[in-house]
């Protein structure tokens, strides 16, 4: 295809400009996002044996919801009945006490764990499974930036639209040579054309999986705006109310909801398909009671569309919304579910997901090697504008370009290990510390030696954070019970360890002989230059 | 012979053009959303299924405006053509009865 050559020059100086600014965000939102793929295997490998006693049975669940509200009057608003007991959720009853509803509605606050003893008294705990899941999900949402969702988000929404830019531009400039170029990997003397290749090579094939992200990251993180604006422009009811249902009930006392096994048995009734795995007790804006059952498991995720979700009358057990319910969605409903669903991969099981997993990473590749691609083309053009050493802001990017993904990779790696040996002591708090830390010591390693030296030195110290996976899975929590299928997480701990101890030899064999002006090589470290 | 005398397209306007493509994109992408809105979805709850299908609507519209507002040969006919753009999608959106007022 031929495209006349200014739009060409123009599209390629702003594929660079948006990805150079971009591309370490997106590193960090694309291997974390990789890893929530698995963030449920994750959080069990990771979750210590509960301290709860053993769940009462469902035919003893309304005597331990009333002694719950009866002891603790603020969950009656919002408590949740778990209808499968596992490690993930080994209370029967939990609740969370959030600072405000902005906290309550992105996952934050104090989750608390109810059960009964074996004399029948209350036992509350608020520790509970592993929070490191969390933790990695919030670094995907939040590109690594660890600050308040309000200001974080506006940031991952200009990323994400950056990325948008990105894409096509990148398409554009690619089109002319697409034929050509398409399945060619050229591994010969020159290193970037190499890189170029495989650059374009994975763009191309997971182009539409990078349409998803894009469009679905602006939305994510656009939404409240979007309906803000939609409100005011269009909303004759003067801005969003969300989901409506009928009128409020009279004043008065509240009738009692019906007990777990007899809301199961109204639900089957009228929806014999749907296979119930959590209870969620809630009130509607509007005061009326409701309770949200969901089929699968909803920890794992961010919101509704990724599991089955029905709302009845807790009281009459009478079903009020089908809205999100797989098989029971209009086209409407439908479109937007899978809007949901292809970004999060929850369609398809597990190779879905391992698919998803390896695209993810894919991505992350994708930005690593277009900043190394950036660093490269300004090292030509200084060169040829007669520059013999690198400018400083050539080697600080290049520094960082090492630096911020193998910080990144390490961080994540050892924080993870870390679960098993804090225990049930770990806070989404000491996570944080233990990843920022380390993926603040990498970059600031890589300011210091310059890219080249810290290219191979920074690979082997994420090398050996990746040991410190399966370390942890040998040394820390023997006495954990844990189906041996987790044992994969471990192997995959050193599968990539395996790997990034091969990238440290080849950054080492391009250090020593690489060529002298390049950031590569042995004359361009910052301390030197 | 006619020499060609158009100016060559470059990226030294990207601001004009990139804010062109922000603001009056995002605009589109509003009045489009509103359109469908009210061509599909009179009087339904805001959060409805259609609703939220009019909000997702914004994200491809603004980002592929955003992409390609630089093939504008300066930042003012970006303005003045996503401007003119606006104009029918906006007025359509209020003859229909869509606008809040």
């Amino acid at each position: 295809m031929k495209l006349p050559t200014d739009i060409l020059k123009m599209y390629k100086e702003i594929h660079g400009w948006v990805g150079i600014i971009s591309g370490l965000a997106l590193f960090i939102a694309f291997y974390a996002g990789a890893i929530t793929m698995f963030e449920g295997p994750l959080q069990q490998w990771a979750s210590p044996p509960t301290r709860l006693a053993p769940a009462p049975s469902l035919e003893q669940t309304p005597d331990l919801v009333a002694k719950v509200l009866a002891a603790h009057p603020e969950a009656a608003a919002n408590y949740t009945v778990n209808l499968v007991i596992d490690p993930t959720h080994p209370a029967r009853v939990s609740w969370v006490v959030a600072e405000d509803a902005e906290e309550a509605e992105h996952g934050g606050g104090t989750i608390h764990y109810a059960s009964l003893t074996p004399g029948g008294e209350l036992q509350v705990e608020t520790r509970g499974p592993s929070p490191v899941a969390q933790f990695i999900d919030d670094l995907h949402r939040q590109v690594g930036l660890p600050l308040d969702h309000e200001i974080a988000m506006p940031v991952m929404g200009a990323v994400a639209l950056l990325y948008v830019v990105a894409m096509v531009s990148g398409l554009i400039v690619l089109l002319p040579s697409l034929v050509k170029d398409l399945f060619i990997l050229r591994t010969g003397r020159n290193v970037k054309r190499m890189w170029l290749d495989a650059h374009n090579v994975v763009g191309l094939f997971s182009l539409p999986f990078h349409i998803i992200m894009a469009l679905t990251a602006v939305i994510f993180a656009f939404h409240d705006q979007f309906y803000m604006a939609q409100g005011i422009a269009f909303d004759k009811s003067g801005g969003p109310v969300r989901a409506a249902m009928g009128p409020a009930p009279a004043q008065g006392a509240a009738p009692s909801a019906l007990s777990p096994l007899d809301l199961l048995a109204q639900i089957r009734t009228q929806v014999p398909e749907f296979q119930p795995f959590q209870l969620a007790y809630a009130h509607l804006p509007n005061g009326r009671a409701v309770v949200r059952v969901s089929s699968g498991d909803p920890d794992y995720n961010i919101r509704t569309p990724l599991y089955g979700l029905v709302t009845a009358d807790p009281v009459t057990g009478k079903v009020m919304s089908v809205d999100y319910m797989p098989g029971r969605q209009d086209g409407w409903s439908a479109s937007v579910t899978s809007f949901f669903a292809l970004h999060y991969g929850s369609f398809g099981g597990t190779p879905v997901r391992w698919a998803y997993f390896l695209l993810g990473l894919a991505g992350a590749f994708l930005f690593y090697s277009g900043n190394l691609l950036w660093v490269e083309s300004r090292r030509r053009r200084e060169r040829k504008g007669g520059a013999v050493e690198q400018t400083r802001a050539t080697r600080i990017l290049a520094a960082l370009t090492v630096g911020v993904p193998v910080g990144c990779v390490a961080g994540i790696a050892v924080t993870v290990a870390a679960a098993r040996w804090l225990g049930d002591g770990a806070t989404l708090g000491m996570h944080s510390l233990i990843y920022h830390a380390l993926f603040l010591a990498c970059t600031a390693w890589a300011l210091w030696r310059g890219a080249a030296r810290a290219g191979w030195e920074l690979p082997l110290v994420a090398c050996l954070a990746m040991l410190t996976i399966p370390l942890a899975g040998l040394t820390a929590g023997g006495n954990w019970e844990q189906p041996p299928s987790l044992m994969l997480i471990d192997l995959v701990g050193l599968c990539l360890a395996a790997m990034l101890a091969i990238v440290s030899q080849a950054a080492r064999r391009r250090w020593r002989t690489g060529p002298r002006d390049s950031v590569w090589g042995t004359g361009a470290s910052l301390s030197a230059g | 012979m006619t020499a060609i005398t158009k100016r060559p397209l470059s990226s030294r306007d990207w601001f004009g053009k990139t804010m062109a493509g922000l603001v009056l994109g995002f605009f589109l992408a509003l009045g489009l959303a509103g359109l469908l809105r009210v061509l599909v979805n009179g009087g339904l709850p805001f959060f409805s299924a259609r609703g939220q299908l009019s909000m997702w609507l914004m994200a491809p519209v603004w980002g592929v405006i955003l992409s390609f507002c630089f093939l504008f040969r300066s930042s003012l006919r970006a303005w003045g053509w996503l401007f003119l753009a606006n104009l029918p999608i906006w007025c359509l959106t209020a003859l229909l009865g869509g606008l809040r007022l």
